[in-house]
């Protein structure tokens, strides 16, 4: 590829050759002494104030060698770097830093002048906390790791910058405690990632495909995370976390399921709140995921599941409802799915209206038309409800859900017993990087039980997690 | 390859095996031995636990069963000794196959539901054995809390209903009684012949057959007590009771208020049983694999043979349960303890040590 | 290569295969499927004798539409004649369309006359049906079985949900009944004993409000209109006792609640007593109740009665003194003792005159002596000899 070459017309029109876009500008100046320069910078992703002022204004009394080294000193960006190739110089203009470029210069001077454009650190929807800290990341790369670094201030945390995407070369920032991480699981991931061959990626969530060891699975094996809070006690416990350039959500590695029933205000909160908070979490979920499966499986197959009183009440409900019981179940169900789908994505206030719409009119007129009953509808609103106890799982659990469901309409009662049986062998025989998904009950670490569905005072976790085999086994005293 | 840790295999001992024996066997003992059911089921635990710390020692010696037998056989022999021992895992599997679907039939359908009820079954059986026998000690770390909650669930549900004096007077069975009862209970107890196939699996730690040993007692005194309990309950009607744990728990007083609550621990058990039932399928297919080579797809072949033999079996057999009953655990039930008490006597008495290579 | 494709996707075309089968079955429901809209939820069962071998009455309870604004159970009753229980059952799925399911059934009901004959010909159905529960209670009743089933209850919308209730826990506390289940009845049957128990359910009539209103709105003389029915009222004070499963006699109600005191039932149960000319009633606070035997030289039933008694009314309109209104007199105290006595010497004279060995005596001496089983179990009722050492005491 070619290099500078100090004729400044010409070095001037490869690089617009190279980056023909109508937004890629250029700019002349010439100092008080007579040095041309010229400035090729990306318009919509340059700050052009800082330019100005620390490039142009700091060059126009420029009076020095016109060497790389003498121009740089002139410039008073703190960010700055000089680069020969023109494939390098196309790459930081289009990372919005601008390329001065003069006459008789071999070499051409990069000036960290890129315009960031970030919202206000805020709050995550999806991670609310009453107690604890609020920040949560935001789409900047830098913003997140000065957030991390600002909670661990020691030379151990490491923060490495790998490049993916052939077209998007978007930033990923891999950050580790050095010492605490294990060292194989840290070059594996880099390894991995360094590996990913596409073109553009969007958001994190591309970056857990290629971590994953199942990356077909239904099962998460990423953690993630969008509080800092959250992810610096995971780098802590020994975790390798990454953040990616344009996503809020961060990821860690490796992951353990038991993770997404803990929420980071359980260590802020009494021991027993907080076990009582993580059980309630998982009973919720359990409910969620098997109470309209065993309502339809007791319904058409084993009717002994409901004691007397509540079957004849379910007899009578369901009496005039031109459904079997199986496609009502179904019936309500994608209807909630549907309803929670653009819910989601309406505008705000076509939200409220929706779900009005959702809630009154279709609910309570599908149960006076006779189209579904009413145990149904109480049901799926309480297996949905449920679902929401572990934020983070919704995708994966509802389609257990879903499934379990089909199998309780199709097989019946046993059916929702061996695809258990299914879900908990395939769980228990899925790891990433070398840490079982299951753990710590599956291998069963004793130790890590005390913070697991079950939460202990601080004082008696004074190791990390056994199952991360972290070099550094200590963590308090 | 992932070995299976000691505390799973203890975990298998005393949560995972115990659960085969509490669902059709009570009700056939009952039969023979009457209130004497305890001494044939006793007896049975003691010469397994003996089998159990047999094969753990065995197990020191850090070989696999195959390489055990090829040390002491030679290597045709070896290959041949490890199909016939294949070929036992698979009859000894067929009763507790036949004994899951009528429990399956029985009590996860309120009517008598076609067979295809049963047919998913195996599927996870062919998707299990697909893997190696190695991969499932993880499983155990679940089943058995799993098993632990529905036992005591199920017990604290049904003790109070039970009147132990029933198994009162001792010996009403008379010898024979005994000793018959005793031939019919042989057939549920091969669990040293399992553990003999998870050798080379898992590495002996120091300890680990007496550690075994009376894990497995401690299993078979939670099925002790649960004869007991379950003889306590039903007395004369016993015999009537095919499906034992899911019967003794619903005389619970709280049952009519809320319903049948304790299936939630019926259906605990049942998953673990599941489980369990497969093993003799999977550890049969684990010895074809060490006769017939290891071929990559061999294992997933095999599985679905001879689960779909097995669907066969099923469907041809499936009302001659009793006959089934009849052939394996009154006739046939002599084969048993060849497998898992005289195999793993002469292999420790005539095996030698692993000849060390260089 | 194509090989090693095809059979790389095999997994993923069994998922696939494997889904349209799920989906199919969920969507057709077709596996010989009774679901909860095909399905006659059984709640009462009544056996009685016929000509042909069977009658059985079933209470089928009937779900209400999703409009209904009151609570309760409705129900219907069918019967069907045969040979066995089983061939009475497939008559009324004949009749009904609905898959009769035992499932929920929580009384049998025997006739009479029915009861006359070994039960267990008829129970043995229920006893073997595994999807029968035999936790489910059961009763003899005075008349047909079927006619008390298919009676108007005052008190329930069904008749076997107000029998039902004369076996509540709260009944049993008071010692006027002493239910029975299935399993219960059955082992004793199979015992080597014999002998077994079930409540006696006699049925009064009651006219009904409705009824009543239209009486004096029509001004005549009390008869009802065909269509109306006659509402009953349910006891079960009296206790039918079994020998080799035939009724062989009934306990009043003095000997059923002796038989409760034995057994130790009874919490707040009352009975009366006489002071003087004066009726007076007593409520038993503790009942420690008891049968033992002892076998040397011969069999001896030992039957014991601790209770702890407060005095609960007295029949004359006395004035209230205060805190010793609940203070029994010593003289209440003896005749309660004489009484209870006398209660428990009727109920053992009763039993051994029916050959009913009620509390399962012979069972006691099976299980603790083998030889002397061998000796006494031929003649074992005759040859008992009794002791019944009754004590009453009132809180001081």
């Amino acid at each position: 590829m070619k290099n500078v070459t100090g004729d400044l017309k010409k070095d001037t029109e490869t690089l617009k050759k190279l980056l023909p876009a109508e937004d890629i500008l250029t700019f002349e100046f010439v100092s008080d002494r007579g040095l041309k320069f010229t400035v090729v910078f990306a318009d919509p992703i340059t700050d052009k104030e800082l330019l100005g002022e620390q490039v142009v204004r700091a060059l126009s009394h420029f009076d020095g060698k016109p060497t790389a080294a003498e121009v740089g000193k002139h410039i008073t960006s703190p960010e700055m770097k000089t680069e020969k190739s023109f494939e390098k110089l196309a790459a930081e203009v289009l990372a919005g830093n601008p390329v001065l470029l003069w006459e008789g210069m071999d070499e051409a001077v990069i000036a960290g002048t890129k315009k960031v454009f970030t919202r206000a650190i805020s709050e995550p929807s999806t991670d609310v906390a009453v107690k604890g800290p609020r920040e949560g990341f935001i789409e900047d790369v830098k913003t997140n790791t000065s957030l991390i670094r600002r909670r661990l201030k020691t030379g151990e945390l490491k923060i490495e910058m790998l490049e993916v995407g052939r077209r998007s070369k978007t930033f990923i920032a891999v950050c580790y405690l050095e010492g605490t991480a294990v060292k194989k699981t840290v070059e594996d991931i880099k390894k991995k990632i360094r590996e990913i061959d596409i073109d553009v990626v969007p958001d994190s969530s591309y970056i857990t495909h290629f971590l994953a060891s199942r990356p077909y699975s239904l099962v998460k094996q990423i953690g993630t995370t969008e509080k800092p809070d959250i992810f610096c006690a995971k780098l802590a416990e020994g975790r390798v976390g990454l953040i990616v350039d344009g996503s809020p959500i961060a990821l860690t590695a490796p992951y353990m399921l038991v993770e997404d029933f803990q929420s980071s205000e359980d260590y802020f909160v009494p021991p027993y709140r907080a076990t009582f908070t993580r059980l309630l979490r998982l009973f919720a979920l359990i409910v969620a995921i098997y109470l309209p499966a065993f309502y339809v499986a007791g319904q058409l197959f084993k009717l002994q599941l409901f004691p007397v009183k509540l079957l004849l009440t379910i007899a009578g409900s369901i009496r005039d409802i031109p459904f079997s019981p199986s496609l009502e179940m179904l019936l309500v169900l994608l209807v909630l799915e549907v309803l929670n789908e653009a819910s989601i994505r309406m505008p705000k206030y076509v939200g409220m209206a929706l779900s009005v719409v959702g809630a009154l009119v279709l609910g309570e007129t599908a149960v006076s038309a006779g189209f579904v009953s009413t145990p149904a509808i109480i049901i799926i609103a309480f297996s949905g409800i449920g679902l929401y106890a572990v934020p983070n799982l919704i995708e994966q659990t509802s389609v257990l859900r879903l499934a379990m469901l089909l199998i309780a309409g199709s097989v019946g009662t046993y059916g929702i017993i061996l695809l258990t049986a299914f879900t908990l062998l395939y769980l228990v025989t899925t790891e990433n990087f070398g840490t079982p998904l299951f753990s710590p009950f599956s291998p069963l670490v004793g130790r890590d039980l005390r913070d697991s569905l079950f939460k202990y005072n601080l004082g008696s976790l004074p190791t990390r997690p056994k199952t991360l085999k972290s070099p550094n086994k200590r963590r308090l005293g | 390859m992932k070995k299976i840790s000691s505390r799973q295999i203890y975990f298998f001992l005393a949560c995972v095996a115990p659960v085969g024996k509490i669902l059709f066997l009570p009700a056939l003992l009952a039969k023979d031995a009457k209130n004497d059911l305890l001494f044939p089921i006793l007896a049975q635990i003691l010469v397994q636990t003996l089998a159990v710390f047999l094969v753990l020692l065995l197990s020191k010696r850090g070989m696999s069963f195959y390489e055990l037998l090829e040390n002491t056989f030679g290597r045709i022999a070896a290959k041949i000794l490890i199909a016939i021992y294949g070929l036992f895992l698979l009859f000894a599997a067929l009763l507790p196959l036949l004994e899951q679907k009528l429990f399956v039939q029985s009590v996860f359908y309120d009517t008598l539901p076609s067979l295809i009820a049963f047919a998913p079954f195996f599927i996870f059986s062919a998707y299990v054995c697909a893997k190696p026998l190695s991969s499932f000690g993880r499983t155990w770390d679940l089943l058995a809390p799993l098993a632990i909650v529905g036992f005591v669930g199920i017990m604290l549900l049904s003790a109070g209903s039970a009147d132990y004096s029933a198994l009162a007077p001792a010996g009403a069975a008379g010898g024979s009684g005994f000793l018959r009862s005793t031939a019919d209970a042989t057939s549920w107890f091969f669990d040293a012949a399992l553990l003999l196939t998870f050798m080379g699996k898992y590495e002996y730690k120091k300890g680990m057959a007496w550690k075994g040993a009376l894990s497995y007692l401690a299993g078979g005194a939670a099925i002790l007590f649960f004869y007991a309990t379950f003889y306590g309950i039903f007395a004369e009607i016993a015999p009537n009771q095919l499906f034992a744990f899911t019967q003794t728990s619903k005389y619970f007083s709280g049952i009519t208020v809320l319903g049948r609550i304790d299936y939630v621990f019926i259906f605990a058990l049942a998953l673990v049983m599941a489980f369990y039932t497969v093993l003799p399928l999977q550890g049969g297919i684990d010895c074809a694999m060490e006769a017939f080579g290891t071929h990559k797809y061999l294992r997933t072949i095999l599985s679905v043979l001879i689960n779909a033999g097995f669907v066969a079996l099923v469907v041809t057999l499936d009302y001659q349960f009793n006959d089934v009953v009849q052939v394996i655990a009154k006739t046939l039930f002599w084969i048993f303890p060849i497998f898992f008490l005289l195999v793993p006597a002469l292999s420790f008495l005539l095996g030698r040590k692993r000849h060390e290579t260089a | 290569m194509k090989l090693r494709k095809f059979i790389k996707t095999i997994p993923l075309k069994l998922y696939f295969l494997l889904t349209i089968v799920i989906l199919y079955a969920f969507f057709s429901n077709d596996f010989g499927l009774v679901d909860i809209q095909k399905t006659a939820i059984i709640l009462a069962a009544a056996i009685d004798k016929a000509e042909s071998g069977f009658s059985l009455t079933t209470q089928i309870a009937v779900p209400k539409g999703s409009d209904r604004t009151t609570g309760g159970t409705s129900s219907v009753e069918i019967d069907a004649e045969g040979e066995t229980v089983s061939d009475c059952l497939s008559l009324i799925y004949a009749k009904t369309g609905w898959v009769p399911k035992l499932v929920f059934c929580n009384l049998i009901l025997i006739g009479e006359e029915a009861a006359k004959e070994d039960v267990m010909h008829s129970l043995n159905f229920f006893l073997r049906n595994e999807y029968m529960p035999d936790s489910c209670l059961m009763a003899v009743c005075e008349g047909k079985a079927g006619d008390m089933l298919s009676s108007q209850s005052a008190i329930d919308d069904a008749s076997s949900l107000a029998i039902n209730k004369l076996f509540s826990d709260a009944a049993v506390k008071s010692g006027k009944v002493m239910p029975n289940t299935l399993r219960e009845f059955a082992i004793s049957y199979f015992g080597v004993s014999e002998s077994g128990y079930l409540p006696f359910v006699r049925a009064s009539s009651q006219e009904s409000n409705q009824s009543a209103q239209q009486t004096a709105g029509s001004g005549s003389g009390g008869a009802k209109s065909g269509s109306q029915e006659e509402e009953k009222i349910y006891s079960a004070e009296e206790t039918a006792i079994f020998r080799g499963g035939k009724m062989v006699g009934l306990l009043p109600r003095e000997q059923t609640f002796a038989f409760s005191l034995l057994k130790g039932n009874v919490f707040a149960g009352t009975f009366n007593v006489k002071e003087g000319d004066e009726a007076v009633t007593l409520t038993v606070l503790k009942n420690d109740g008891g049968v033992s035997l002892e076998c040397k030289p011969v069999p001896k039933a030992k039957f014991s009665l601790d209770l702890l008694v407060r005095l609960c009314c007295r029949g004359s309109s006395g004035a209230i003194d205060g805190v010793t209104v609940d203070t029994v007199p010593e003289e209440s105290l003896q005749s309660a003792q004489t009484i209870v006595t006398g209660y428990v010497n009727d109920l053992w004279n009763t039993c051994r005159e029916k050959g009913c060995d009620l509390f399962q005596l012979k069972r006691s001496l099976y299980r603790s002596s083998l030889k002397k089983y061998a000796e006494w179990k031929d003649n074992f009722l005759s040859s008992t000899q009794v002791q019944i050492k009754a004590v009453v005491k009132t809180k001081k």
